[in-house]
């Protein structure tokens, strides 16, 4: 029984400070330890913290503040916002939906081809921007071989329908994934106990199934708002006239260079994002019932009456069939000369990416997604494990604060890193004088051409997912491990290495694939932090699309795709985990 | 084996306190504990959950640093020496077996973070492994061995790197009843031959006592009372510990004649002498100790009579619970010649061996 | 065992990564970076050439005029251009006021002709095209309206959602519509009313730019979107997507001349059409000034500007060297509108942001 003695908080009050101190004090006593904590915090500090601040003083100097009640006070504005988070809501409430419904035939439904559902589900993880869209356009827009080829109809896809479409298709996977993990983790038990009490299946679903995945359910359509109102490649393709708040970022920035009024509409951006952020971290997380990890015991009991299960599998088969369609399209465009006007074969555009003038910015995307690979998973690991592990004042900020990188949308990153980064950060010393902390990281004439700027928004991007990974594996470890392998005199860092990494190794390959395939396939974020010197694909993708060359477009989709299956096989022989990659892309989603 | 020296373990007025989960106070998990322990000792931390033994054990072994107090081994302060430097090996309840290593690179382990030359760590794991009794089985991966032999690999990997202070956490709780009663004792011999100070933490007091050189029973984050497990049985000095330590009947009684180290107290209508641990004056009320296998019933119309409200005949023994006014006793009849066996609703006579009396301050 | 493995690869993944550090630091002049403006395969054929001609390492950036604009305004202090080429004289007239451009006078810059020639030959036109219509000639007919002849054909309802042009912010071409139809509304106001279209100085007056706000934000209604590109548009009249794209004549010829000859036609508006002169400056404070000095000096020869059929840019050189394509526009056939550059220039920044705000954002219908 640990009883508080009421006498004795008053001078406890002072020995917990001193505790703290403590604490610092032995994490001081290990260098290694001590070193990776101090850089953590300084990576987090400069690469996502500062550039959120600075994004968010910006637009609160009195410029930004008039521009703020400007568009506050504009009709106009307050529809852009509006249909920012009408798409938003759309977009979240569909994905859901279908993300629910090809989980539960996943789990709960007998039906033939649920492999390959599952496979075509998770493809859009791998999938550049701009892809879903552009195939979209072709086989659905006012000229689309379905639309118009084969039905007849001029259909104006354009706005808020198309772009319910593609989003929907863009980010189902985050639903799917995180619905299908609960689902599997439901206890059959209580399917059982439900169906002994003599409820019926259509009673189990609603009273049982529906209420225990409700977190799920919040969670991911929250998580898709969020990806929703971010995106940015999507509106940019096919929203006609219908205007969001992240195009308007971009014309701020490219059109105008605006940096005011980008931070500006960027904030307007961000309140949603955040709110969204810290109601999941703080809410949803709690208020789960289904412990995800927990072994379910038994066998889930599959839908087998024909009145259920082929309606479902009907509506299963054609969103796949549906998501197949929209890459075979990518694929099929990327071998002729302009699908659908000249379809004549042609290997032109594969020239152009492999040899031709394409090929610089596939080489340097590759390049740098290679350099913040290994970065961002050994980083992911080591803030999971500080945080999972060792106690320390400001664990919980550490980690809110690593997350911020992915909970903020691409483009107001890229807009703090052009604040933050553009002048060399120089810091006036006594005696020394001005000492240069970090190089002009953004700009034509910035460090390494730009790319290190790229490469720390590849990381920021992609650490958050590889913490998470990473604390989920932890926290299945018995703490007791890494107690032994101290108390046989290994230290803290000789631990990590021989203990704690080679347990958490799924993680840590889950990680570095997601950091990959994420790397890749980011536009928003490093949109604005190209340089003449460093170019990246999914920005030459945007180029050709926007100037109509869509079979440049689809080759640099098919090789980046290409690229991203390539390096899954490689990391997941040379991290050395036989479950395969599809597994770890499953942790990555 | 024993290449380290001593072993002495002091703990000097240590104390811990955590911040409490809700709210804005703290708890003292570990209350100004000071403990001397001899080199080569067999040391238990006894105490239900929540008394603070966990947490000594965690102070000593470095997991947890003391807020306050030292704790000094062979005279070297260690209090706030990380715990990979302490020269101690814990064994854990869990085992904490490293489930991506065979049995030898888990027995090794140590070894290599020692930097102990290869040819030396083959050959002190397999003499260590020879020891356990696990010869042959280097190869095996954790989960391809009984709960058992996980548990000799565990006690063989903190063996082998012959540390000063071996430090156990409730190691036995997850076998099942006969198993533990076997790795008890080999724990027991193993340590007796290799004569490492060892603590031990236990919520069982026979574990405890099976073991222990000495037993500290714990409460409340202090130590409520030490010494050997005969001690600590037959003179608790407190309820709690009367309690804790096996089973225990408290009766009232009146001091009648202190003479030296002999108190003469009236109970149950005789006087008798009695053991006591503390100095009690003429006249005090007292609470008598009795362990159940010192009363006995007897059909005796002469002496206070109780009624059987329950009997369980055990083989070993018969468990009785009985009446006398208000309270509600246990009698164990151990004594092998018993044939008769009373019924529930009998009316007996009580009486007691008149040595296993031991007294403590009423209330 | 896997660790030795899992380093190798890393440290393989290393050494794949060193090549795109070390090319970064090199020593200025054997390498220039040119902002390019006109269509991307110009911008290839131009730099492949001009570095097969120097053995300087060239390399370009393509954005749209406002975006470079934009672009050079944000890095001033540091720029990471040294000669951009290509785009609408406007943006470069903008950029010079600004102090953006350094005035440097090529050997050339006496054939070409006065209007190509930049005050204090802070720039010099390289090519000249001239604005216009292309339609999609099956999209139109579905809509049963003829190709548009005029600005004010633009307006039809029959086109809701049917145009496209790009985004004035970022494009040069999309400026160009936007200055000629000011233009028009000068020239509309100075005949109802002496002095109501033109200032003293010749520049169309406030209200003139009013009238012409007023105009885009009728044809608002039927614009499908606003591209990045100036040129864009035209592809999406390709691929049927709308049926009238507002574009330079020459980017119609062009997209003809690749797969598209019977899908589209080019009209021009008969009230008059603006044109441009594609320009070329040296940048202020620029990384590799010789180059892009040699570079300037090379643009301006009948050989380089001959390059542009190569690419089926049709665009008019201006070099009078230069051999003209037949398919290319004969000024001389088209309506221009007096367009003034200087007024166009000074405006540029004030009207696109207005447009920006007033304009891009509405609602149709």
């Amino acid at each position: 029984m640990k009883v508080q003695r009421l006498s004795q908080i008053a001078p406890s009050i002072r020995l917990t400070r001193n505790r703290h101190i403590a604490e610092f004090w032995r994490i001081f006593q290990d260098p290694l330890l001590f070193v990776g904590l101090v850089l953590v915090v300084l990576f987090v500090g400069i690469t996502i913290i500062a550039p959120i601040v600075a994004m968010v003083q910006e637009s609160r100097t009195e410029q930004g503040q008039e521009l703020f009640e400007n568009y506050l006070g504009s009709p106009v504005y307050r529809t852009i916002i509006q249909n920012t988070m009408e798409m938003g809501l759309l977009v979240a409430a569909a994905g859901t939906a279908l993300g629910f419904l090809l989980a539960y035939v996943q789990v709960k439904v007998d039906v033939p081809f649920k492999r390959l559902m599952h496979i075509i589900a998770l493809v859009p993880v791998i999938a550049p921007p701009f892809a879903v869209a552009t195939a979209t356009l072709l086989l659905f827009g006012r000229n689309g071989m379905i639309s118009r080829g084969i039905f007849g109809v001029r259909y104006d896809i354009y706005g808020l329908d198309g772009l319910t479409l593609v989003l929907t298709l863009s980010y189902f996977t985050v639903a799917y994934m995180n619905l299908r993990g609960m689902m599997m983790a439901l206890d059959p038990a209580l399917d059982e106990a439900a169906t002994n009490l003599g409820a019926s299946r259509w009673r189990i679903f609603r009273s049982v199934t529906v209420p225990m995945l409700i977190p799920g359910i919040a969670g991911s359509f929250l998580l898709l708002f969020v990806e929703a109102i971010a995106d940015l490649g999507n509106p940019l393709v096919m929203g006609g006239n219908y205007e969001v708040l992240s195009t308007r970022i971009y014309v701020s920035i490219v059109g105008l260079y605006n940096t005011t009024a980008a931070a500006v509409l960027s904030v307007i951006l961000l309140v949603p994002s955040l709110l969204v952020f810290v109601v999941q971290r703080y809410w949803i997380s709690r208020t789960s019932v289904v412990s995800v990890t927990g072994k379910p015991s038994g066998t889930p009991h599959m839908h087998r009456h024909p009145l259920i299960r082929w309606p479902l599998f009907a509506v299963a088969m054609f969103v796949t069939l549906f998501v197949i369609m929209i890459y075979g399209t990518i694929f099929a465009g990327s071998f002729t000369k302009i699908l659908n006007v000249n379809n004549e074969l042609t290997l032109e555009h594969f020239d152009f990416v492999i040899n031709g003038y394409g090929s610089e910015a596939m080489k340097d995307t590759t390049q740098l997604s290679i350099i913040a690979t290994p970065i961002a998973g050994v980083l992911g690991m080591l803030i999971a494990f500080l945080v999972a592990r060792k106690k320390f004042l400001g664990r919980n900020a550490l980690d809110f604060a690593t997350m911020l990188g992915i909970a903020v949308p691409g483009t107001i990153l890229g807009i703090g890193y052009l604040l933050v980064f553009n002048e060399p950060s120089e810091i006036t010393l006594p005696l020394i004088g001005t000492v240069t902390v970090l190089p002009k990281l953004t700009g034509g004439r910035a460090l390494l051409g730009g790319a290190a700027a790229i490469v720390l928004v590849y990381i920021v991007r992609s650490v958050p997912a590889a913490l998470r990974s990473g604390v989920a594996a932890l926290s299945q470890i018995d703490p007791s491990l890494e107690e032994a392998s101290i108390s046989l005199g290994e230290d803290n860092f000789g631990t990590f290495r021989r203990v704690t990494l080679p347990l958490i190794r799924p993680a840590f390959l889950s990680g570095l694939i997601y950091a990959f395939a994420r790397s890749m396939t980011t536009i928003s974020a490093i949109i604005f932090l190209t340089t003449p010197r460093t170019k990246i694909m999914t920005q030459q993708i945007l180029n050709e699309v926007e100037n109509g060359r869509y079979g440049n477009a689809f080759a640099y989709c098919v090789i980046l795709i290409l690229i991203v299956l390539v390096a899954i096989g490689i990391l997941a022989v040379a991290v050395g985990t036989s479950s395969g990659a599809e597994k770890t892309m499953e942790g990555g989603a | 084996m024993n290449g380290n020296q001593a072993g002495t373990l002091v703990l000097e007025d240590v104390s811990k306190i955590f911040p409490q989960r809700e709210g804005q106070g703290e708890v003292r998990a570990v209350d100004r504990v000071s403990l001397t322990i001899p080199p080569g000792e067999f040391l238990t931390l006894l105490g239900p959950s929540g008394c603070g033994k966990t947490t000594t054990l965690r102070l000593i072994s470095g997991f947890e640093m003391p807020s306050s107090g030292r704790i000094l081994l062979d005279d070297k302060d260690i209090s706030h020496r990380p715990p990979n430097k302490r020269d101690m090996a814990m064994v854990f309840q869990s085992y904490a077996l490293f489930p991506h290593m065979t049995v030898f690179n888990n027995v090794a382990y140590g070894l290599r973070a020692h930097h102990v030359s290869r040819g030396e760590i083959r050959q002190r794991v397999e003499r260590v492994l020879d020891l356990m009794g696990l010869k042959g089985l280097g190869e095996r991966r954790p989960h391809e061995m009984s709960g058992g032999q996980q548990q000799r690999v565990a006690l063989a990997r903190s063996l082998v790197v012959e540390p000063r202070v071996l430090l156990f956490d409730e190691p036995l709780s997850n076998l099942d009843a006969k198993l533990r009663v076997q790795m008890r004792s080999e724990i027991r011999n193993l340590q007796r031959r290799l004569h490492i100070t060892s603590v031990y933490v236990t919520h069982d007091q026979v574990e405890a006592m099976a073991l222990s050189d000495r037993i500290v029973v714990m409460n409340e984050g202090q130590i409520e009372q030490m010494g050997a497990p005969e001690e600590i049985y037959r003179r608790p000095i407190s309820r709690f510990v009367a309690d804790f330590i096996g089973r225990a009947n408290f009766l009232p009684a009146t001091v009648c004649a202190v003479e030296g180290e002999q108190i003469a107290i009236d109970l149950l209508g005789q006087r008798t002498t009695a053991t006591a641990s503390f100095t009690p004056r003429l006249g005090d009320s007292v609470a008598v100790v009795l362990r159940p296998e010192g009363l006995q019933l007897r059909p005796d119309p002469d002496l206070p009579q109780v009624t059987v409200e329950q009997a369980m005949y055990l083989g070993t023994s018969i468990e009785y619970f009985v009446r006398l006014g208000d309270e509600r006793l246990i009698v164990v009849e151990t004594d092998p010649r018993t044939e008769r066996i009373f019924h529930e609703g009998q009316s007996l006579g009580l009486t007691f061996i008149p040595e296993t009396a031991h007294i403590l301050p009423a209330g | 065992m896997k660790k030795p493995a899992l380093l190798l690869t890393v440290l393989i993944l290393a050494a794949l990564a060193l090549p795109v550090i070390s090319p970064a630091a090199q020593a200025q002049d054997d390498t220039l970076t040119v902002l390019c403006t006109p269509q991307e395969d110009w911008c290839v054929a131009m730099t492949q050439a001009f570095q097969e001609e120097t053995g300087i390492e060239t390399s370009y950036v393509r954005m749209s005029s406002g975006e470079s604009l934009a672009r050079i305004r944000a890095t001033q202090s540091d720029p990471e251009f040294s000669v951009w080429w290509g785009g609408p004289a406007d943006a470069f007239i903008a950029a010079s006021a600004e102090g953006l451009l350094e005035p440097y006078e090529p050997e050339l810059a006496s054939v070409l002709p006065a209007e190509a020639v930049g005050e204090d030959h802070a720039w010099h036109g390289v090519y000249i095209g001239a604005l216009g219509f292309c339609s999609n000639v099956e999209v139109l007919d579905e809509l049963g309206v003829e190709a548009p002849t005029s600005w004010e054909d633009l307006l039809d309802p029959a086109f809701e959602g049917n145009i496209a042009m790009a985004h004035p912010a970022t494009s040069g071409t999309a400026f160009t519509a936007f200055w000629s139809v000011v233009t028009l509304k000068a020239d509309e106001l100075e005949a109802a009313e002496e002095g109501t279209g033109y200032d003293e100085d010749g520049a169309p007056t406030e209200a003139a730019i009013d009238a012409a706000f007023e105009y885009f934000s009728q044809l608002h209604q039927n614009i499908l979107q606003y591209t990045r590109s100036g040129s864009a548009p035209g592809q999406m009249a390709g691929n049927s997507e709308i049926a009238v794209a507002i574009i330079f004549s020459h980017d119609c010829v062009k997209l003809q001349e690749e797969g598209f000859a019977e899908l589209l036609v080019g009209t021009f508006p008969e009230e008059g059409t603006g044109y441009e002169i594609g320009g070329m400056a040296l940048i202020a404070n620029a990384p590799e000034p010789d180059a892009a000095k040699q570079w300037i000096e090379w643009a301006l020869t009948p050989e380089a500007q001959a390059i542009a059929q190569t690419v089926n840019s049709l665009q008019l050189p201006t070099n009078p060297d230069t051999p003209v394509s037949e398919l290319s526009v004969n000024l001389s056939e088209v309506n221009l509108v007096d367009y003034n550059f200087p007024a166009a220039g000074e405006n540029r920044t004030e009207i696109v942001e207005r447009f920006d705000m007033e304009i891009a954002p509405q609602p149709t219908e």
